[in-house]
């Protein structure tokens, strides 16, 4: 079981817009204010298995070999919060737009944080080893359309209640599939940022010249 | 077949174990979809039904798990030939052994609405498909499925489309709910309403940990019930369980006591498990089911047992009610979801939900806001409608059981209503009148009671699921009838039984301080026995009316209820600060009450309520989207602020309108999220911002059919459209409105040209492709929004 700990505030904020900006007192409450609210309702569920390599159906696409290759194993992840904390931000939404937007800041760092946590159980699991970061379906010409596959390799519906819609997005909506590749031999730093972005045109951070961090 | 009698003929009945475990232990090949084995390998499937059936089981489930359209997908066969193929290995394997073969349906694997984006009429046809290919089987299990509305479509579709027996089981987590939030007792209150054989759990956790669902369950409902367990966990590494046979058998005989009669295994068992519960059952004595105490109605995650006088909210009714009918007409439904929660928050256990109105299809409508409440709110609802086409949609699309209003006695009602009250399983309040209109004397109204409640038996509903309501008159008009009405509720409760229900407010209707004469009668009725008043929980003293009669009559145990609701209640207001607060800067902070006080003083000051809009608040709002845009606050102070605008604009639309004025509004402006996108949080931060510049929204929600945009934009004539997609995936459906929107006739000028302008945003648009699915405006934020339309309609 992964437990949520103390959000990172920095990473929230960003999502909020003001990245130049101190949060102020009521800031700073209305934060520790949601958080609290957030962990009541997740309920963070995960699952990983490790594929050998090469596996047909995973590498669709030339960006997904390139950010495997080299590697002898696939960790296919997916991490949830849980329906719960869509239903209190649908609430949020309808009694208080400000706490929604929060809490829907909060709860994105919050899927990062389990995933980052599901990591550290698959460093131990596998000492001397070296890792790619998560590469999930939608990035560069990883299909999304592969989320169904996906999901049902881990037998994520039934096990964590996590799933795909028609149009590939997940549900509950705040959760992750990525991929992660396993190396016996050290890992040429792979090409993250803005240049292989899909968002890079019209990013908020950019036009503002900062940086998502990724 | 007479499944009643199939049951009876032995104490226990038997299940299979798994059948994944003995596909997976067997090594046989396929790709992604097990059941097609069905068809590639019918004699290993079929000699895994036989070594269950050799080991004891009396019913065997076909391998039709996953057999549906969207798994399948890409597997080459049909639901059709998968499902035909998978009874046939299981009735082969039964022929000759008495052994039934069950056609099994699990979850079709997305989350349907309101979590994920299948619509329930969806999943039906998914179900339906299934249950059509499945006709030679003997009985239909529905198992493993953690969301009750799913599974409601699924036993809506069983029962519409065959005549077999069905079994419902579901599987919970280790904190008691599914997935999705389901309480043991609400899958057992509504699976037992819906009319299903036996119900109970499967795969979840271990039998040793299932005794707190299965006491919840055996405690609201008379239905056999059934476990089907899992071997307890699975080792992370070996895959192995942890629960060998004997010891599975045994954690199930403890479960014996709640009424447990069908009985087998999920993951992780094998012939073996079947086996040694077969011995150990042997020994042990089947304990029949009995009626559950109280009569209960439920949500998926609220049940409420009527064991004392229980409150039904009545806000969500437009009658008499202007903004209500407003919001109606203009498809406003968080309007009405505002109202839901308010009431729920002062004390309101079940809603009452009426949406009848003249110039809106009131079945679309009904379905639709029921759906939308139980997306943001737990209580049951009461489904309240003159038109048995609009109950019946109300019925069909709730998740959970519901109370009807109403029945009457008169002919027509009896034999529309009643029917589809015990087909979707529901409570009905009776109303006491009939073709004679509504008798004057308690005796007469007592009678039509006694009639209603007969032919609601004669349909098979349990009079303790009618809920008489005698009917209040105006006492300025009729004095003595007051008295009859209490004195026929009186004789309901006891003669009949049955539990009462009355409409409190209409008592004092042409009366000055009508919150006094309503909480005074509300009082006496409650001592003549009545269960649910039907009330405006938002007037405290109605709400602490039937709160200080729990305590008073000994139903809310050590007051702990009312100390709940008053110990903590804050201090009174403070009382409004006489200084008069800077209009500009309390938006800016975000402060509403001192919005609102500003705003308050200027108009008192004289001030032209356009000039303070126009001047002030738009200019306030304005510097605050500027310094967001520059990162100097953050979103939710953007937000703030415009609520405290929002405040402000509202005192002076009511000052403009009790001056008689034409109401402030720039213009109307639909906004949605595009087919297939179930992300609303940025639609709803425009919709924020729009509505505080002063243009009136017209907000369709998420995931909208295309054609639902286009016909609102024709029949409520609005000239701007906002979509929003966040997913590449949902680009195309955004392409796919803005065609239909001008293609539509209604929507063109007589030279050909668009009457609409279509703006765009979410996080995967650019500037050229809106341009290129043929856009007016991009907008990359809420402020560019409201940029957009002030250029476009001023």
């Amino acid at each position: 079981m992964i437990k949520l700990e103390t959000l990172d505030r920095d990473e929230a904020l960003r999502y909020l817009g003001g990245a130049k900006t101190d949060p102020d007192e009521n800031m700073i409450n209305l934060l520790n204010d949601c958080e609290a609210q957030l962990f009541g309702a997740a309920k963070p569920g995960y699952l990983y298995k490790i594929l050998p390599l090469p596996c047909e159906w995973l590498l669709v696409g030339e960006d997904i070999k390139n950010h495997l290759f080299g590697c002898h194993s696939a960790a296919l992840i997916c991490a949830t919060l849980g329906a719960e904390v869509d239903k209190l931000i649908r609430v949020k939404q309808i009694t208080d737009m400000s706490r929604a937007v929060v809490i829907n800041s909060l709860a994105s760092v919050a899927v990062e944080q389990i995933c980052d946590k599901i990591e550290e159980k698959l460093f131990a699991a596998f000492p001397k080893s070296y890792f790619t970061f998560r590469y999930s379906p939608g990035y560069g010409d990883f299909p999304i359309e592969l989320q169904k596959s996906f999901l049902s390799e881990l037998d994520a519906p039934r096990k964590i209640g996590l799933s795909a819609n028609s149009s590939h997005i997940l549900t509950p909506s705040k959760s992750v599939t990525a991929v992660i590749g396993i190396s016996s031999q050290p890992i040429e730093a792979k090409k993250r940022g803005c240049a292989v972005c899909n968002l890079r045109k019209t990013c908020r951070y950019r036009r503002n010249g900062e940086h998502c961090g990724f | 077949m007479d499944f009643k009698a199939f049951l009876n003929k032995k104490p226990f009945i038997l299940l299979d174990g798994a059948m994944g475990t003995m596909i997976q232990k067997s090594g046989a090949k396929y790709e992604h979809v097990p059941e097609t084995l069905n068809i590639t390998s019918p004699e290993l499937i079929e000699s895994f039904h036989k070594a269950y059936i050799s080991a004891g089981a009396d019913i065997v489930y076909a391998n039709t798990f996953g057999a549906n359209a969207y798994k399948l997908a890409e597997c080459g066969y049909s639901v059709e030939e998968i499902i035909r193929a998978g009874v046939a290995n299981a009735k082969k394997a039964c022929k000759g052994t008495g052994a039934l073969a069950a056609l099994d349906i699990g979850p079709i694997g997305m989350l349907l609405e309101p979590a994920g984006s299948l619509k329930f009429e969806e999943a039906y046809e998914y179900f339906k498909e299934q249950i059509i290919a499945g006709a030679e089987a003997d009985l239909i299990v529905f198992e493993t499925m953690t969301d009750l509305y799913e599974l409601k479509a699924a036993v809506l579709a069983a029962r519409e489309n065959s005549d077999k027996p069905i079994v419902a089981t579901m599987t919970f987590e280790r904190n008691g709910r599914t997935f999705t939030g389901v309480s043991p007792s609400a899958a057992a209150i509504t699976l037992t309403a819906l009319g299903v054989d036996a119900i109970g759990v499967n795969c979840s956790l271990g039998p040793d940990e299932l005794e707190p669902v299965i006491s919840e369950m055996s405690d609201a409902t008379a239905l056999p019930l059934v476990v089907k367990a899992n071997a307890g966990l699975p080792d992370p590494n070996s895959n192995e369980y942890n629960i060998l046979p004997d010891r599975f058998a045994e954690c199930v005989c403890a479960l014996l006591k709640y009424g447990v009669k069908l009985i087998g295994g999920c993951c992780g068992t094998n012939p073996e498990y079947i086996e040694r519960l077969r011995l150990a059952l042997e020994n042990e004595v089947y304990q029949p089911q009995s009626e559950p105490n109280t009569v209960t109605i439920c949500s998926p995650s609220k049940t409420v047992a009527i064991n004392g006088p229980r409150i039904i909210g009545e806000r969500i009714n437009p009658t008499g009610k202007k903004l209500f009918k407003q919001a109606l007409v203009e498809n406003n439904i968080d309007y009405i979801l505002t109202q839901a929660i308010s009431q729920v928050n002062a004390g309101a256990e079940i809603l009452d939900v009426n949406v009848g109105h003249p110039e809106i299809d009131e079945k679309a409508m009904m379905t639709r806001v029921i759906k939308s409440i139980q997306s943001v709110c737990d209580a049951p609802l009461q489904i309240d409608s003159t038109k048995p086409e609009v109950l019946e949609a109300g019925l069909r699309c709730y998740n959970g059981k519901p109370i009807v209003n109403s029945v009457n006695g008169e002919e027509k009602s009896l034999s529309t209503v009643l029917p589809l009250v015990k087909k979707y399983g529901a409570s009905v309040v009776g109303l006491t009148l009939d073709e004679g209109g509504i008798p004057k004397t308690a005796e007469g109204r007592f009678e039509i009671a006694k009639r209603i409640v007969e032919r609601a038996e004669a349909v098979g509903i349990s009079r303790r699921d009618v809920f008489i309501d005698c009917l209040t008159l105006t006492v300025s008009a009729e004095q003595d009838a007051c008295r009859e009405t209490l004195s026929a509720l009186h004789r309901v409760k006891t003669e009949l039984g049955c539990k009462t229900c009355l409409g409190v407010s209409n008592i004092s209707f042409g009366l000055p301080n009508r919150e006094l004469v309503n909480s005074t009668f509300l009082t006496m009725a409650l001592e003549e026995g009545l269960d649910l008043p039907i009330i405006n929980p938002n007037a405290q003293a109605m709400s602490g009316a039937v709160r200080a009669f729990r305590v008073l009559s000994g139903i809310d145990k050590n007051s702990v209820e009312f100390i709940s609701a008053y110990n903590d209640a804050p201090a009174a207001p403070k009382p409004a600060q006489a200084a008069k607060a800077d209009l500009p800067s309390a938006v800016y902070g975000g402060l509403k009450n001192e919005a609102a006080l500003a705003v308050d003083g200027l108009l008192k000051d004289g001030v032209d309520p356009m000039k303070i809009v126009n001047e002030m608040l738009v200019p306030a709002l304005d510097r605050v989207g500027e310094d967001f845009e520059k990162n100097k606050i953050f979103l939710p102070q953007l937000i703030q602020s415009a609520n405290a605008a929002q405040e402000g604009f509202e005192i002076i639309k009511k000052h403009i309108s009790a001056a008689g004025d034409a109401p402030v509004s720039k213009g109307k402006i639909i906004l949605a999220t595009v087919k297939g996108d179930i992300h609303d949080i940025g639609k709803n931060i425009v919709k924020v911002l729009l509505d505080n510049y002063g243009y009136n929204v017209v907000d369709l929600g998420r995931d909208v059919d295309p054609q639902l945009i286009v016909d609102t934009a024709a029949e409520q004539n609005i000239k701007m459209v906002g979509l929003s997609a966040l997913m590449t995936t949902t680009l195309p459906s955004m392409e796919e409105t803005i065609r239909l929107i001008r293609a539509d006739g209604r929507l063109q000028n007589p030279d050909g040209s668009s009457k609409c302008v279509v703006f765009v945003g979410g996080a995967v648009l650019t500037p050229e492709y809106s341009e290129k699915i043929g856009a007016d405006y991009y907008c990359r934020d809420a402020k560019e929004s409201v940029d957009t339309a002030k250029k476009v309609l001023g």
